[in-house]
């Protein structure tokens, strides 16, 4: 290893421009949300703010109902979340745990779905749902992600690893199957379930496809097309109002982000090492 | 006794059904659907056997689409690859400062399209934006880059490069910290330089990592909305238009739903000769271990 | 406390039997030690009884109840388990405590009965860790309160002192046995080790291959084995076997039965040169191959006309010899059959007089 001082203030200066690359539109969406109108239309660009304009997050809180959209993702988020780790703690359970015939036909189901993204088949889901009446619901926003393959094929792997030994011991203390997973099983995988919740809410916050396909009014639309709405205000692109609106959808995750950054990347790291 | 028998199929049901409900019956859906005509409004759906599929691609519009797809998937996918392999070669380093690197460069993964969609709107808008500035702060010209044909692909392909390196950079970083130090202990032993080393082992140990991203790298570019959605609805002159945004017009703008369904079928195929081809050498192994 | 009676038990895993129609009765209070080779259908046996595997067919009963159709949470066993199967992801309290909980004992009787048990096995300044925080020897500790907490009828042991060192083992192997005298309560242990079974056992159970090859009280298993199988089974080093043939000319007259002839390595006289012509025993002129020298007694490894065998001797060692005369004492021959099974009809006298015919 090279630990000349020209080669360590090379190293510094370039560990300087990365960070830069991938921190500074952060910083820029900060410094710009604080602007006022006439400073974003200023070239070369202001770096700061003379004074900060607070009152562009009330203006973009207040362009549209984003306390019913600030609901609704909350709510679809959540939902999914919670709905996913009762559908999946017994399923991966199964799989992991018990012989029955159609396991291996089923687990196989299991992982073509893991395989199917929901850019490739929103059109006949959405045709079924408007069959039942429940377009521009939120039911279309949550029951299409009540269960995942993914945390099943996760959480699949974290019980095989439970020494069969261990259930039998609380078999013979008495447990029953349920217990067993709630007493034991779910407390050894906590680190993956965490995990996993933490990849779920953040994909789902985030999401703007779905929402943009299933929703139409503004009473079930979510955050990020909320957000993406105020675009369009008349009279050209006021981008320190979007700006402000953008970190409404932001900041939370980043806060998240900020405290729970080695499980968030060892969330989304996973999907890699499958 | 007939309970335990009942039992695991009561445990996966719940998650089969929503499987079966919202995965796999659409996707049955959908191929039928891909050999009929439908308008969404009609009662009728009138089967046209494979006309949808011959028409598709006899269509400018699509082989466009197609065009614009495979470009902005091979700009995406090699780019992103071959700076997070330099990145995660240079970054694979304990200490604080490289763990925040690694944060600082990751973090862009996790926030929404749509803001991160808007922000580069932002940067690179030709009269205020950030990035003119800076070109022309060496001396270059402005470039019009979402409003341009010529650079708007290429635009769209940065914001994706820009989100996509930091989950690349850390896959790699995993990959090379599996890597046993022994072998690198035999080669400097062996007298082999550095560069050697690097093409002669890392690069082959590292084979597995690569492909995988390589896949799903591809079969996300592939998947592209959310950016051109926000930043250029697959203008300006179709010069963005991209596969699923295409399906997402057909379908819900001009209501050909065989149309549609059809070009979802071509990209069913796509998607899953590169899934089985990623099963396929995973099977295989790609190196050996 | 319950006795246990298998009746007709047999086990198949897809086409193997691995446990072949199995009648055993464990007496009472009984400390039970089911010992054989791997893979002889023991530890198949136990979980058959805990109920953690279905018999494929045949009935168990404990005490006077058939537990055929009982889930293991109701056939009021416990088990120790080799790996000790702690719950990791609870306190000692915790692990004592969930079968208490499971059986909703109210929180006081449950509080009483964890210090109890925790000053028993020595553990009360432990109750507020974690398993991973233990010893070895405190984790087997845990295992057995947890087991002793539910106060159960019959105790099931898989191996249980397997993963510890040799040192521990023998410290704990004592503890169990004081244990079982204290709570009276029937015990069945696993083992493939026969110098456990033999030092801990009131009863042993010799099974190979699914099949109960004898059972009986130590002693008596070491001193009158059915068959070669247990002969060879118990007993370090094992019993002497050779074929009747070879030693025809020594022992003549024996019944055509007899095909195999056998003794315990500590059963046999040494000595340099023969004495007197004294009758009643086998004698072998042998070469030594190696002797091993262990302080209080001596093994030497022997070749003679009957095969290589082990002889135990408590005389000191013959330092510089190269053969010795191997006696051993009719009354202490054991005779086998074609099939392995003990051949009893030969009497002394029958002996007597075959030497008298022989001379």
């Amino acid at each position: 290893m090279n630990t000349t001082i020209p080669y360590k203030l090379l190293n510094g200066i370039g560990i300087l421009i990365v960070v830069s690359i991938f921190a500074f539109p952060f910083v820029w969406m900060i410094s710009t949300s604080f602007k006022s109108l006439g400073e974003t239309m200023i070239f070369p660009p202001a770096w700061l703010p003379e004074s900060l304009h607070w009152e562009n997050f009330t203006a973009a809180w207040n362009s549209g109902p984003f306390l019913t959209y600030f609901k609704n993702s909350i709510f679809v988020s959540i939902s999914i979340l919670i709905l996913q780790f009762l559908t999946i703690i017994p399923a991966a359970y199964a799989f992991a745990r018990y012989q029955f015939k159609g396991n291996k036909f089923f687990f196989a189901l299991t992982m073509i779905t893991l395989m199917i993204p929901a850019q490739l088949i929103f059109l006949p889901v959405y045709l079924q749902f408007s069959a039942w009446g429940l377009l521009d619901t939120l039911w279309a926003l949550i029951l299409p992600f009540a269960s995942s393959a993914f945390g099943i094929f996760l959480l699949r792997q974290s019980f095989k690893q439970v020494p069969e030994e261990l259930l039998e011991a609380a078999r013979l203390d008495g447990a029953s199957e349920w217990k067993i997973i709630l007493k034991i099983m779910i407390p050894i995988a906590k680190p993956v379930l965490i995990t996993f919740g933490l990849f779920s809410f953040i994909t789902h916050w985030n999401d703007y496809f779905w929402p943009l396909v299933m929703t139409t009014s503004d009473v079930t639309r979510t955050l990020p097309l909320g957000i993406a709405k105020l675009r369009e205000v008349e009279g050209g692109v006021a981008w320190h109002i979007l700006m402000a609106g953008n970190m409404i959808l932001v900041i939370p995750i980043l806060i998240v982000f900020f405290f729970a950054q080695r499980q968030i990347i060892r969330a989304f790291v996973y999907t890699g090492i499958k | 006794m007939t309970w335990n028998k009942i039992r695991p199929y009561l445990m996966i049901s719940p998650a089969i059904l929503v499987f079966s409900l919202f995965f796999i019956y659409p996707i049955c859906y959908m191929i039928y659907l891909s050999m009929h005509d439908w308008n969404f409004v009609s009662p009728e759906k009138n089967f046209v056997g494979t006309a949808n599929f011959t028409n598709l691609v006899s269509e400018k519009e699509f082989i466009e689409v197609m065009q614009n797809t495979f470009v902005y998937t091979a700009l995406t996918v090699s780019l992103t690859i071959i700076i997070a392999l330099i990145l995660a070669v240079w970054l694979n380093k304990s200490g604080t400062i490289y763990g925040f690197v690694q944060g600082a460069i990751f973090s862009p993964h996790i926030i929404s399209l749509v803001s991160i969609s808007m922000l580069w709107m932002w940067l690179m808008d030709t009269d205020y934006g950030l990035l003119n500035w800076f070109l022309n702060l060496f001396g270059l010209p402005s470039v019009p880059w979402l409003t341009d044909p010529s650079t708007s692909l290429l635009s769209l392909a940065i914001v994706a490069i820009w989100k996509g390196i930091g989950f690349n950079t850390l896959i790699f970083i995993a990959g090379l910290q599996s890597i046993p130090r022994d072998i690198y202990e035999a080669a400097a032993l062996d007298g082999t330089n550095r560069i050697r080393t690097f093409i002669k082992l890392t690069l082959p140990m590292l084979s597995p990592t690569l492909f995988f991203l390589t896949i799903i790298g591809i079969i996300n570019s592939f998947q592209v909305f959310e950016t051109i959605s926000i930043m250029t609805q697959g203008g300006p002159i179709n010069s963005t238009n991209t596969f699923v945004y295409y399906i997402y017009e057909y379908g819900f703008r001009f209501f050909k739903i065989g149309y549609a369904s059809a070009a979802g079928v071509i990209l069913l195929v796509i998607i899953s000769i590169f899934t089985i081809m990623y099963f396929r050498l995973l099977a295989r192994r790609v190196h050996y271990q | 406390m319950a006795e246990i009676i298998l009746k007709n038990i047999s086990k198949k895993f897809k086409e193997e039997e691995v446990v072949k129609n199995l009648n055993v009765t464990i007496r009472d209070g009984s400390f039970t030690v089911l010992v054989g080779p791997s893979g002889c259908g023991k530890s198949t046996t136990l979980r058959m009884i805990a109920g953690l595997e279905q018999q494929s067919s045949g009935d168990i009963w404990i005490g006077d109840e058939c537990v055929n159709d009982l889930p293991p949470g109701k056939r009021n066993i416990a088990m120790v388990f080799q790996n000790y199967a702690l719950y990791p992801t609870m306190t000692v309290r915790g692990n004592i405590e969930f079968g208490l909980k499971n059986k909703k004992v109210p929180k006081k009787e449950r509080e009483i009965l964890i210090r109890e048990i925790s000053e028993i096995v020595g553990l009360t300044d432990y109750l507020d860790k974690k398993p991973n925080k233990l010893s070895g020897g405190q984790r087997q500790r845990v295992a057995l309160a947890r087991a002793m907490v539910k106060k159960p009828k019959v105790f099931i042991l898989d191996e249980p002192l397997s993963n510890l060192d040799a040192k521990l083992r023998s410290q704990m192997r004592s503890e169990l046995i004081q244990l079982h005298k204290k709570l009276g309560t029937t015990f069945v242990y696993v083992t493939h080790d026969q110098v456990e079974a033999m030092s801990m056992g009131d009863e042993i159970a010799i099974l190979n291959k699914g099949t109960i090859q004898q059972m009986g009280s130590p002693m008596n298993v070491y001193h009158e084995p059915n068959n070669i199988f247990t002969a060879e089974f118990i007993g370090t080093p094992a019993m002497n076997i050779f074929e009747y043939n070879k030693v025809k000319d020594h022992l003549s007259n024996l019944s055509r039965k007899v095909k195999f002839v056998g003794f315990r390595p500590e059963h046999a006289l040494l000595a340099l040169t023969e004495k007197e012509k004294d009758a009643g025993y086998l004698k072998l002129a042998s070469e030594i191959i190696t002797m091993e020298t262990l302080g209080a007694e001596t093994i030497y490894t022997v070749k003679n006309e009957a095969g290589v065998m082990h002889i135990k001797s408590f005389i000191p060692p013959f330092e510089n010899a190269k053969e010795l005369l191997v006696s051993i004492p009719y009354e202490k021959l054991y005779f086998f059959d074609q099939e392995g099974k003990r051949y009893r009809s030969v009497s002394t006298r029958q002996m007597d007089t075959a030497l008298a015919g022989g001379a």
